[in-house]
């Protein structure tokens, strides 16, 4: 069974207590630190799920639901979406003219077409689905990225949560960090540019040796430091140092993040938009050993001009669905070809559908009350459509799945029992979920 | 055939929320709203014991229902279940409210914009007209059915006697059932146009429990606009602003928690109010008292005593030093100006002078710009650099001449002209549609999310649509030509539903008088009147948000959390304190200067950091200070500073500080990467643990300190030939403003002593002490 005894409020969320941190840090030197007890931890509680690893693809601003996955073609046109449909690998199922190459992918996805929720900002619409808990002022909810990173821990020493570019998504920068967690387990922002991350390497000049004797300096001048309060922001900040130092001292980890080392058709076959170079890296991170990667990609928010900006922007085939059909199918396909599908699990979703009806700039408004998801990977049963919505895309008709929904399946895809508890910094036992169920119909 | 619900335009909602200007409205939308989720029933009981005994402590407020003889009591609570002969009950005070209790009107059920089921009620209930029409008219009536009431849809719906997805909500058994009932058989009248409710109370509304596991209920009462005064306990929503320290009941009893402050919200037909309750923690009455007479710690004193909490001991010379610098001017104090305040000695006095000194520093205008700067989303969208740095100038030049705050934000409101000359004018460049801007100027300089009354009245505070449109219709004159902003002849902002232009209405006030001349139109530029109003020394609110702000910059957590939400909902944890530090502001002319002395020689902010026994868990009553780790800027400048380094920004001149930067279009990976303010949006609450480990991993092996290893102390110490125990000296000095102890000073003189490269050794220590967890805190 996959549960642990509440810590007192006295001990870190980990389980690891202040005494004991200190221990750690004190005997870091001699080679064991905390990363080395958690991982011993870890290896105590073998988990069977299939899921070993998510890639969350994060349309950022709320896609068009009428516009990809759920077109109605015969709505009338101040509904129907401006593109035409096409046939896919499902027998009757039709998506979007500009998707393409993940039309023959389709018998490898779980087509959700019933989202609904009713929080129609983006940064409460984001955090909901992001956490699977309604945002409240009382409460920080952790991202289902930190809960994975939390209860998923592994010996490996990648970052457990990474964010490509940054977790700001949805105009809240807190719904994909870590809430009540500790900072910790918040994710690693990698920067603007999947193929250059930052500081990964010691600057020039300086040895791994001298790298090693700063941070032994560190860890002593810390220790005689009395004056500043133990506190969540004192213990996040240890945290991030214990990480960085995991990740600088194994040259594999860092190597994960070498997109360069990918060939030229590889990259090409993802795109060389942001979320091609995205999906690929986050590809290479998982296959490292990272637990939950977020590919977010800006710029879904489609108020006006549907018809123009998302096939072409600035030129015909550089808008956000030929870039989005190019990465994602490339990702399936890759991820298939090197025998990981069946262990990650690879999610396409955004904040919210948007308005049934065209507005008078021909875009569309947001709209909560219906969205689509794809799941595949890790356990999901592909070629499956979900849900359905009435005929104008307003609301679901069939099957309503709800943000803790997708957030129960999608931890319990990933061997993580929803109904467990986490500790909040003042000793509150917190269920995972307090309501969602598992969408039995993926897997 | 579209079916019904469309032709009845969905699309409602559209474009409502898309042109939010900003971000910040995550927590507008509290848990409260939605708490009825579809699985929840709504135990309904025709309760009606009297109250039980209350349990408080020896401080607490005296409670009202305690003074109430009980058969009054019985009566009032008796009040719902009217005798048959009497009127029938008001569908807006007397009908509505029971469907909102029960949860029918939710945003996750009917109140949703497309309603449910082919049934749509409006959210919460803040339009009894159309509620009215939709129960009753709507599909030809055929809801209810006066002559045999039991077989309304509208009752037999919610009793579950047909499938109905939200469940049973109006048991058949229940008091409120037989209500609506009665009401049907009665003909469902609507009642008095124009009866409202007008102000809710509640009693108590400030309440200590002296341990875990203690009730008390809560009893609300309703004025209504005919001058009725009903008890609405039953039918009113409760929801606790912290279930940790209080829950509450759907029937208004409170159940203790846990130690700590918490407030409970509640609300009844468009109207709010909160009640305060305090748990106190399990230690003794503290035996410490702030010792002086300075209001903020007779305040903060009465609290910790009354929560058992007690305070830290005072901060040592060079903390206070650390601190007040800090948060003063943004730098760290140098070790010349340490050792020279060390020598003359520490007391209350020289404390007092030494902040005095600060606030007379040009570094004070630098920063306190910054802070303004942030606020106002300064260059957030960076289109226009010249009118940019215009703006930027001006708000210096401002804050370094003691402009008071209020005529400050007067001249950001009223401005016009061309955005390259005029600097204010670059405030009216923050949105274009007025409803976006009026937003901003709710959220900046009121402390109030207003943008939910957008789409409805706003479920946690008292804003209506009619409230928004109004405030919102100052700015509809406002127009930009290319570079200008200039007011127009004409533009209105019209009510969405009614589609009449709005006549301007401040917020939670009546227009002032000299506004009513003949034509009803303020002046040539409606945004005289609400500058006039925004910044009078009247306005409860404007104030109140300035102070709350600046006390959070010095304490690292403001007395109402989040500090963009004042709302009578969402109390002050000191509501007093708040108060008298607003109209204490107020008095002396909005003064930057007068608040900032105020705080930092009060005994609360000079308290030390370390926490005692008793106080470790308090983490908003103040009782000891709460460490922050440094701002981005700041950390940088600090980084600065101890280095001797300069940090070049691209296109500025050499020696220019961080804070000192007209705003993010000055590209800076450095601070980018230690995480800050893009002003795109609120930096109200930067995120916790700043940055992550894309910072930690940039400080270990990034640019930004390693290029400052070289040259400026590192090469002084080097080429001055300092001994070992004056370089460990001088480099904790500079950047922790302390001595080192003689642990710290014997282990780095002996790692100096035996090092091969010596100037390598003397960079790995200051490598170490800016990575140090003190040096990137303040505490």
């Amino acid at each position: 069974m996959d549960t642990e005894p509440h810590p007192p409020p006295t001990r870190r969320c980990d389980g690891v207590s202040r005494r004991d941190f200190l221990h750690l840090g004190a005997l870091a030197p001699l080679g064991l630190s905390l990363a080395g007890a958690l991982r011993l931890r870890a290896q105590s509680a073998p988990n069977t799920a299939r899921a070993q690893a998510c890639i969350l693809i994060w349309l950022d601003g709320g896609p068009s639901h009428l516009d990809t996955f759920d077109l109605k073609p015969d709505a009338p046109s101040e509904v129907r979406s401006p593109f035409k449909d096409i046939a896919t690998s499902i027998p009757g199922l039709r998506i979007c003219e500009h998707l393409p190459r993940t039309a023959p992918l389709m018998r490898h996805v779980a087509l959700i077409r019933s989202v609904t929720h009713e929080l129609g900002n983006h940064d409460t619409g984001t955090r909901f689905l992001l956490t699977g808990h309604r945002p409240t002022p009382a409460l920080d909810y952790p991202s289902l990225g930190s809960v994975v990173a939390r209860l998923r821990t592994s010996d490996s020493p990648m970052p457990p949560y990474i964010a490509i570019p940054n977790d700001a998504v949805g105009g809240d920068s807190n719904a994909a960090r870590s809430g009540y967690l500790p900072g910790a387990y918040s994710a690693f922002s990698i920067g603007k540019d999947p193929s250059k991350v930052q500081d990964l390497h010691p600057p020039p000049g300086i040895t791994f040796e001298r790298n090693e004797h700063r941070r032994l300096m560190l860890a002593k001048m810390d220790r005689f430091s009395r004056e500043v309060e133990e506190g969540p922001a004192t213990r996040n900040r240890d945290a991030f140092y214990e990480q960085a130092y995991r990740l600088i001292g194994s040259a594999e980890a860092k190597n994960a993040f070498a997109l360069g080392q990918e060939s030229g058709a590889v990259r090409e076959r993802y795109g060389s938009s942001r979320i091609g170079s995205g999906c690929l890296l986050a590809r290479r991170l998982v296959e490292a050993g990272s637990r939950f990667v977020t590919v977010v990609d800006s710029g879904w928010d489609t108020h006006q001009q549907i018809a123009r900006e998302l096939p072409d922007s600035r030129f015909p085939g550089s808008g956000k669905l030929p870039s989005l059909d190019r990465a994602y199918s490339a990702l399936i396909d890759d991820l298939r070809q090197r025998g990981l599908l069946d262990s990650t699990l690879v999610v396409l979703m955004g904040e919210f559908g948007r308005t049934p009806k065209l507005n008078a700039l021909g875009g569309r408004d947001h709209w909560p009350r219906a969205g689509f998801a794809c799941l595949a990977g890790g356990g999901v049963q592909g070629g499956r459509v979900i849900g359905a919505t009435n005929p104008f895309g307003e609301f679901p008709v069939d099957r309503p799945v709800t943000p803790p929904d997708l957030a129960f399946t999608l931890l319990q895809l990933l061997g993580i029992d929803p109904s467990r508890e986490l500790t909040t910094p003042d000793g509150r036992p917190m269920k995972l979920l307090s309501e969602g169920s598992f969408i039995h119909e993926v897997a | 055939m579209p079916p019904a619900v469309f032709l009845q335009n969905p699309i409602r909602a559209s474009r409502r929320h898309s042109h939010q200007p900003t971000p910040f409205s995550t927590l507008q939308h509290p848990r409260g709203i939605f708490s009825l989720s579809l699985r929840e029933r709504v135990g309904v009981r025709a309760a009606r014991s009297t109250p039980r005994s209350s349990v408080h402590g020896p401080n607490t407020c005296p409670i009202f229902w305690k003074t109430i003889p009980s058969p009054l009591l019985a009566l009032l609570l008796g009040a719902l279940s009217l005798p048959a002969l009497a009127e029938p009950p008001p569908f807006a005070t007397g009908i509505l409210p029971i469907l909102t209790k029960a949860g029918c009107n939710t945003g996750g059920c009917h109140g949703a914009a497309t309603g449910q089921g082919g049934f749509r009620l409006s959210l919460l209930g803040y339009d009894p007209d159309e509620d009215y029409l939709r129960i009753t008219r709507e599909h030809a009536g055929r809801r209810i059915d006066p002559d045999r009431p039991e077989e309304s849809l509208f009752l037999r719906k919610p009793a579950r006697q047909l499938d109905h997805e939200g469940g049973r909500r109006l048991p058949a058994d229940s008091e409120e059932y037989r209500i609506v009932r009665d009401w049907i058989a009665r003909g469902a009248p609507r009642g008095p146009a124009d009866l409202r409710v007008e102000a809710i109370e509640v009693q108590p509304n400030d309440l200590l429990l002296p341990g875990k596991g203690q009730t008390a209920p809560l009893r609300v009462t309703a004025r209504l606009s005919n001058g009725q005064v009903q008890d609405v306990t039953r039918l009113a929503l409760y929801t606790s602003n912290d279930d940790a320290v209080a829950d509450v009941s759907k029937q208004g009893v409170i159940t203790s928690a846990g130690p700590g402050l918490t407030s409970i919200m509640i609300r009844y037909s468009g109207q709010v109010s909160a009640a305060r309750i305090a748990i106190p923690y399990s230690g003794p009455r503290p035996t410490r008292f702030l010792g002086s007479d300075h209001f903020i710690d007779t305040h903060i004193g009465a609290e910790l005593q009354r929560l058992h909490l007690e305070p830290s001991a005072p901060s040592s010379t060079a903390t206070f030093l650390r601190r007040v610098s800090l948060d003063l001017i943004g730098r760290l104090p140098s070790p010349d100006e340490v050792r020279a305040f060390q020598q003359a000695g520490d007391s209350p006095e020289r404390r007092r002078q030494w902040i005095d000194a600060l606030l007379e520093r040009p570094e004070w205008a630098d920063y306190w710009t910054l802070q303004l700067a942030d606020l106002l989303l300064l260059g957030g969208k960076g289109s226009n650099d010249t009118a940019i740095r215009r703006y930027h100038a001006w708000l210096r030049d401002q804050v370094a001449s003691h402009t008071p705050l209020n005529q400050l934000v007067r001249s950001l409101i009223i401005a016009q002209g061309n955005i390259r000359e005029v600097g204010p004018a670059n405030f009216l460049t923050l949105a274009n549609d007025p409803r976006d801007l009026s937003e901003h100027v709710g959220r900046m300089f009121l402390g109030t999310r207003v943008a939910c009354a957008r789409c409805h009245t706003h479920p946690s505070d008292r804003w209506t649509q009619e409230d928004y449109h109004r405030f919102a219709a100052y700015f509809a004159r406002v127009g930009r030509s290319g570079d200008v902003i200039q007011v127009r002849q004409r533009g209105e902002v019209d009510h969405p539903k009614t589609g009449q232009p709005m006549e301007p209405k401040p917020l939670g006030a009546s227009r002032p008088q000299s506004a009513n001349s003949a034509d009803n139109e303020p002046a040539a530029d409606r945004r005289l009147e609400l500058a006039d109003w925004l910044t009078s020394g009247e306005n409860p609110l404007f104030a109140r948000s300035l102070v709350n702000r600046v006390w959070k910059h010095c304490f690292g957590r403001g007395l109402v959390e989040p500090v963009d939400d004042l709302r009578p909902t969402n109390p002050a944890t000191h509501p007093a304190l708040l108060d008298a530090l607003a109209r204490d502001f107020a008095a002396h002319r909005f003064d930057l200067h007068h608040l900032l002395r105020t705080i930092t020689t009060s005994e609360t902010y000079q308290l030390g950091s370390t926490a005692t026994p008793s106080n470790r868990l308090d983490d908003r009553l103040f009782s000891h200070a709460y460490v922050r780790e440094l701002p981005a800027p700041v950390f940088l400048d600090a980084v600065v500073q101890v280095t001797g380094v300069p940090h070049r920004f691209e296109g500025q001149p050499e020696d220019l500080h961080a804070v000192q930067l007209v705003g993010p279009q000055v590209p800076s990976v450095s601070l980018d990467v230690l995480g800050r303010c893009q002003r795109e949006g609120p930096c109200d609450t930067p995120g916790q643990g700043g940055g992550g480990l894309a910072r930690t991993l940039h400080l270990i092996q990034g640019a930004t300190l390693q290029d400052k290893l070289s040259g400026g102390i590192v090469d002084r110490l080097i080429a001055t030939q300092a001994s070992d125990a004056a370089i460990v000296a001088e480099l904790y000095l500079s950047a922790l403003t302390r001595p080192a102890e003689p642990e710290e000073t014997t282990e780095w003189t002996s790692l100096l002593g035996t090092a091969a490269d010596r100037r390598a050794a003397v960079q790995d220590l200051l490598w170490a002490l800016l990575n140090s967890r003190e040096f990137g805190f303040n505490h």
